[in-house]
């Protein structure tokens, strides 16, 4: 019995522990980036197992009157007055191994579309995401830099 | 034992609860503009000016230009007076063509972006009553049309936030071929252009460069200015590569849009005298013709989604003949030159329309 018991509590260590190797693995995409035009940061959470972005900062927050500015450009009428400070902008990705988060979607706000989205870790502060429509040949590349917050005093 | 099992139960279900929770929350967002770039990263400016026109990935496309009067020059032996007979007035009725394009990105980079590119127009003609027509070249033209074939690359490398290079390296084959049967690659001309920029900010870039071009019909090298402006209501833009292209753009949204302005469009092209029609006219050198056609197309056009990223560009205006001419061989006039044309032919200026469905970059 007692080694049953050992051999158990093994197996769950074993499976916790190699669980948590595969989470740290996937989730070094986690933080803040900035987009190749410098317009935009994201900030890139996971849910579930799946990873998610949302713009938390804009060079321009504000639209020519001086408010807020909104998802304007969405072919969704009702999103229309939806906030761009918030937006998540990363949808459903999945980490597939060798630094690439895959099946996924991004929204571009400057068009209102949203185009296929592959992630592709080329270095620790460095992201090349890639939207496409269909298949990768029909798309473009841009490369995200991680951010660094300062911590307010 | 069972105090065990009911720990790691807990808490396997306390990670499962963890991982399906919505952390959605009230967030200070003020927190990241005090921020700074990991590492040695470098920012760069992009291509387009905010709601510039989609670039094409693919293009389908078809051009149809209404009648028309050539008056076509004599530019046969003369007669037994030694008299030149007087240009010879045809009409063409109409000219039609598909034209076809890609554009596909295989570098595509902050700090770089690479285009492949091939294209494929033709224009048909149709001259009336051919049977009455004695000049070569409206024959020509009424059997095989022209054609063009080419294969480009686009770089974009921008150097900085501010600074960027463009260059375009274009390679056609021009003539009236047919697609069973491919004029010489010894006919392929050439055409390059490089303009170096500045993006000023998010609505302005503008640059300036020189062109190796035969968009006027014969090669010529030409200053260039770009510039590329969207005004502060982001109703209004221009895009232009002066002299080459300039249109003033109403935005109704970044998937619907108007424009008017001009392009100007030529080649040269290589006329065989495929069917021996030039054989009269042209005893001891049929062979080395060039037609150099060059146009002004002065026209309003509207692009808009159908869906997504299929997008529809119907465009109507004036098509205004600037060239039309015969020299043999291909040889550099420019603007000083004054070598004479074989024949210096005009031809009027009908209303065109040209449709296509297009397939827009990200």
């Amino acid at each position: 019995m007692k080694t049953r018991l050992i051999a158990l509590f093994a197996m769950l260590l074993l499976a916790i522990t190699g669980a948590g190797a595969q989470t740290t693995e996937a989730d070094v995409i986690l933080g803040v980036w900035e987009t190749g035009s410098g317009k935009a940061r994201v900030k890139i959470d996971k849910v579930g197992e799946k990873y998610f972005g949302k713009i938390v900062w804009l060079r321009e927050p504000n639209n020519e009157e001086g408010k807020p500015k909104v998802d304007k450009n969405n072919p969704d009428e009702k999103m229309r007055t939806t906030p761009l400070l918030g937006y998540r902008m990363l949808k459903d990705f999945n980490y597939s191994g060798e630094k690439t988060w895959e099946d996924g979607t991004i929204y571009d706000p400057e068009n209102g579309s949203t185009y296929s989205c592959e992630i592709t870790m080329t270095d620790e502060n460095t992201l090349d995401v890639r939207g496409f429509i269909g298949v990768s040949v029909f798309g473009r590349t841009d490369v995200w830099k991680r951010v660094q917050v300062k911590k307010k005093a | 034992m069972r105090s065990f099992i009911l720990v790691v139960g807990m808490l396997a279900g306390l990670a499962a609860y963890a991982q399906e929770t919505d952390t959605t929350e009230v967030e200070d967002y003020s927190q990241y503009a005090d921020a700074e770039l990991a590492g040695d990263a470098k920012r760069f400016a992009t291509q387009k000016v905010l709601d510039q026109s989609p670039n094409k990935l693919i293009s389908i496309g078809y051009d149809y230009q209404s009648f028309y009067f050539m008056d076509l020059a004599y530019f046969g032996p003369p007669d037994a007076q030694g008299l030149i007979a007087s240009p010879e007035r045809v009409t063409n009725s109409f000219n039609s063509g598909l034209r076809l394009a890609a554009n596909v990105p295989v570098i595509s980079r902050n700090n770089i972006i690479v285009n492949l590119g091939g294209n494929y127009w033709e224009t048909r003609y149709d001259i009336e009553n051919p049977e009455n027509v004695t000049n070569p070249l409206a024959l020509s033209l009424d059997r095989y049309g022209l054609r063009t074939m080419g294969l480009s690359t686009t770089i974009f490398k921008p150097f900085n936030e501010k600074q960027v290079l463009f260059v375009l390296a274009q390679a056609d084959l021009n003539g009236n071929y047919s697609l069973a049967d491919i004029q010489s690659l010894k006919y392929t001309r050439y055409s390059v252009f490089a303009i170096y920029g500045w993006k000023m900010h998010d609505r302005l870039m503008y640059g300036f460069g020189l062109a190796r071009t035969y968009r006027a019909g014969e090669q010529i090298i030409l200053p260039l200015f770009m510039y590329n402006y969207t005004f502060p209501s982001r109703k209004w833009g221009v895009e232009s590569i002066f002299p080459a292209r300039a249109h003033l753009r109403r935005t109704f949204n970044p998937r619907s849009m108007a424009f008017f302005g001009y392009e100007l469009e030529g080649q040269t092209y290589h006329i065989a005298n495929r069917g021996n029609e030039f054989d009269q006219w042209l005893p001891n050198n049929a062979d080395d013709l060039e037609l150099r056609r060059g146009e002004l197309r002065i026209r309003l056009m509207y692009e808009r989604s159908i869906k997504d990223f299929i997008w529809v560009s119907v465009q109507a205006g004036l098509r205004y003949n600037w060239r039309f001419n015969l020299d043999q061989g291909d040889f550099y006039r420019g603007f000083t030159g004054d070598q004479p044309y074989l024949a210096e032919n005009k031809i009027g200026n009908p209303l065109y329309i040209n449709f296509s469905i297009n397939l827009v970059s990200p």
